[in-house]
């Protein structure tokens, strides 16, 4: 935990020292607001560095209004477990890139449920039938929201 | 005047503008529901609507529908942690975590309960104040607008932690927020700034993109790590106690319940602000009113006075929002200024006609805010035991659907494959917030108040050097900054003192 917080504060160094340094060569106008606020950023995150590298623990338990992840799973497991949802987050982006949304949405749902979820293929098609209906009636027959065309249609000229 | 409000409701009754009233709030319902679709978005689509309607149709068809997806969004808030409107990211903070614990049902009590509260005093507000309110508007010029944003920020990021390190991380993501807010053109001399070369970046980050990740990622992993349904291993709670439960303690904490929707009015009030600004506020003043350190804990936890707080903010917000547009065409949000162009349509100068000749549909206005609200509330009521039953369902079954809400809901800001980008970032990055202790709330503000802040900034130091710093409401404003941000510390010092000391 040690570690990802430095690693957290250098981010936020690198991220603020890049708004400054790219802020530099603006006009006045331009980079006023995005300096005074990133110059205090860099601040900030380099005496949260310090707290955390030489500072004693903290006493008071964290953040007072957030979210707290659920600490009834071991750690190696929740791991992986996130390491697993967000691999398939990014494989749904991929197919929504690949293939645009209309197709991507039954497929995701589909597999998701049949290989994640261990549902059975009856239930699986029966759910996945129901979402694609409630997205297709709702964004494209009601709202008639533009859907870009995934890169496999754009390369076959569909 | 007594005449044009009883003649503004039977304007209202009317079983045509009654009619199209329900239709708006049928599809206020859904809108709410659904994140990214925001209630400012759908008063634009339904505008070209609005041509062969009367006056007082029109505004019962678009406010009916305005009203409604701010007390709706709550829902989904509660339910999967995804706000549900950009308005509504303040309830997943305690709502959620009610629902995690088996009290989706208290938790959705509370909310609607406390928006129909928040709804009629902002309706009566507005009715009040018309012939009044002027001056008070009047007095806020850009100086004082930047404080009063500034204010904002202080008091969540006071909130964001325990201790200096508490504060530091707060004020840091605070600083985040206004940061990433500067991303694309800038509004004063047409520079780009920070747009890598992508012209997605040109019109900077959306609101719903980075709302929608930043919030409902992380609660989607959590519900992966745990494996479990959203409301744990628990045995569902009896709904209809847990709802009359939540209704219970809108009145338990009435008074709270109304300073929050003062809260609500008054930044509805100001020009600009908007209803997100709103609920941060109002949760941040339900955190701030609680009795001392270990009471302050439990927020964030699942208290229901952070459902109460927001829940009443949100739709009082409504009543003060219209107040500046009606009587001086002065917008306090998007979705007003959108509202603003339902007037010309109609052929209605905002102003003083408004207050004079056409002050029966201005009633009407407010009547339409009542009416649409109780309705909501009762029909919403009703269906609230099926609609809590899904925090029962095992999370493999509800992950699929949710996240398909998620990025649907992005992709539907701005019609770009790079919204899912953007939300799967912020979803990576409120993830490795949440994981490491760093606040949401105050990079979230940050976000949404930057470009605001930056334009009254400048405003004010061009119009008047650094003498704006003396304007007697500046002077207030700032006292009021400091003590918000000393505040935490002094119930930690007076904590500390009363505790008896142990050897």
């Amino acid at each position: 935990m040690r570690r990802g917080r430095i690693l957290f504060s250098l981010f936020l160094i690198a991220v603020a020292a890049y708004a400054v340094y790219s802020a530099w060569g603006w006009t006045f106008k331009a980079r006023l607001f995005p300096l005074s606020v990133s110059i205090p950023l860099i601040v900030l995150a380099a005496t949260q560095l310090l707290l955390d590298l030489f500072g004693k623990a903290e006493t008071a338990n964290g953040p007072s209004v957030e979210l707290e992840f659920g600490a009834d799973v071991a750690p190696d497991v929740a791991r992986r477990r996130a390491s697993g949802i967000f691999a398939w987050i990014v494989g749904f982006i991929l197919i929504v890139l690949l293939l645009g949304f209309p197709l991507a949405v039954p497929l995701f749902i589909f597999f998701f449920l049949k290989l994640q979820s261990r549902v059975s293929w009856w239930q699986s098609a029966t759910l996945t039938a129901g979402a694609w209906g409630f997205f297709y009636g709702l964004f494209q027959w009601l709202l008639h929201l533009p859907f870009e065309d995934g890169w496999i249609q754009s390369w076959l000229g569909m | 005047m007594f005449d044009a409000l009883i003649e503004g409701l039977f304007l209202v009754l009317q079983w045509k503008a009654f009619g199209l009233m329900m239709v708006g709030m049928g599809l206020g319902f859904v809108v709410g529901l659904l994140p990214g679709i925001g209630g400012a978005a759908t008063l634009a689509l339904m505008l070209p609507f609005i041509f062969k309607m009367s006056p007082v149709e029109a505004f019962a068809f678009l406010l009916g529908m305005h009203s409604v997806a701010a007390t709706t969004g709550d829902i989904t808030s509660i339910l999967f942690g995804v706000p549900g409107e950009g308005l509504s990211a303040a309830t997943v903070v305690d709502g959620h975590p009610m629902a995690k614990r088996g009290e989706a049902g208290r938790a959705l009590g509370a909310a609607l309960m406390s928006s129909l509260v928040g709804a009629l005093i902002g309706a009566v507000t507005l009715a009040l104040s018309i012939p009044i309110v002027r001056p008070l508007v009047l007095t806020f010029g850009s100086p004082e607008l930047f404080m009063l944003s500034v204010v904002g920020i202080a008091c969540i990021t006071s909130l964001s932690g325990l201790g200096a390190r508490g504060q530091i991380r707060g004020f840091a993501m605070g600083l985040l927020g206004l940061l990433l807010s500067t991303i694309g053109q800038e509004r004063q001399s047409g520079s780009l700034r920070f747009d890598m070369g992508m012209m997605y970046l040109w019109d900077g980050l959306d609101l719903v993109p980075v709302l929608v990740g930043i919030f409902a990622i992380p609660e989607i992993v959590d519900l992966a790590v745990r494996g479990t349904a959203i409301a744990g291993d628990r045995q569902p709670e009896n709904l209809q106690a847990g709802v009359m439960e939540g209704i219970k303690d809108t009145f338990r904490h009435f008074w709270l319940v109304f300073r929050c929707s003062a809260v609500g009015v008054f930044v509805g009030i100001m020009p600009g602000a908007g209803g997100g600004v709103a609920q941060w506020m109002a949760y941040a003043h339900a955190v701030q009113s609680a009795k001392d350190v270990q009471d302050r804990e439990r927020f964030g936890k699942g208290d229901i006075r952070g459902v109460l707080g927001p829940g009443a903010a949100n739709n009082s917000k409504e009543g003060g929002d219209l107040i500046p547009t009606i009587a001086f065409g002065v917008p306090g949000s998007g979705a007003m200024a959108i509202l603003l162009g339902a007037f010309m349509i109609m052929g209605l100068l905002p102003g003083p006609e408004m207050l004079t000749k056409h002050l029966a549909v201005t009633y009407s206005m407010v009547w339409t805010l009542v009416i649409a609200n109780v309705i909501t509330v009762v029909l919403s009521l009703a269906v609230l035991n099926q609609l809590a039953k899904v925090t029962y369902i095992r999370g493999g079954l509800i992950i699929p659907f949710v996240l398909l809400l998620v990025f649907v809901g992005s992709y539907t800001a701005n019609g770009q494959i790079a919204d899912l980008i953007v939300t799967f970032f912020f979803g990576l990055l409120g993830y490795f917030m949440v994981l490491l202790g760093w606040p949401r709330p105050p990079l979230v503000l940050g976000f949404v108040l930057g470009r605001l802040i930056e334009t009254y900034l400048f405003i004010s130091v061009s119009r008047y050097g650094f003498a704006w710093l003396t304007h007697p409401i500046v002077v207030v404003l700032i006292l009021l900054t400091a003590f918000v941000i000393a505040y935490p510390f002094i119930q930690e010092y007076r904590e500390r003192s009363r505790r008896p000391v142990h050897a």
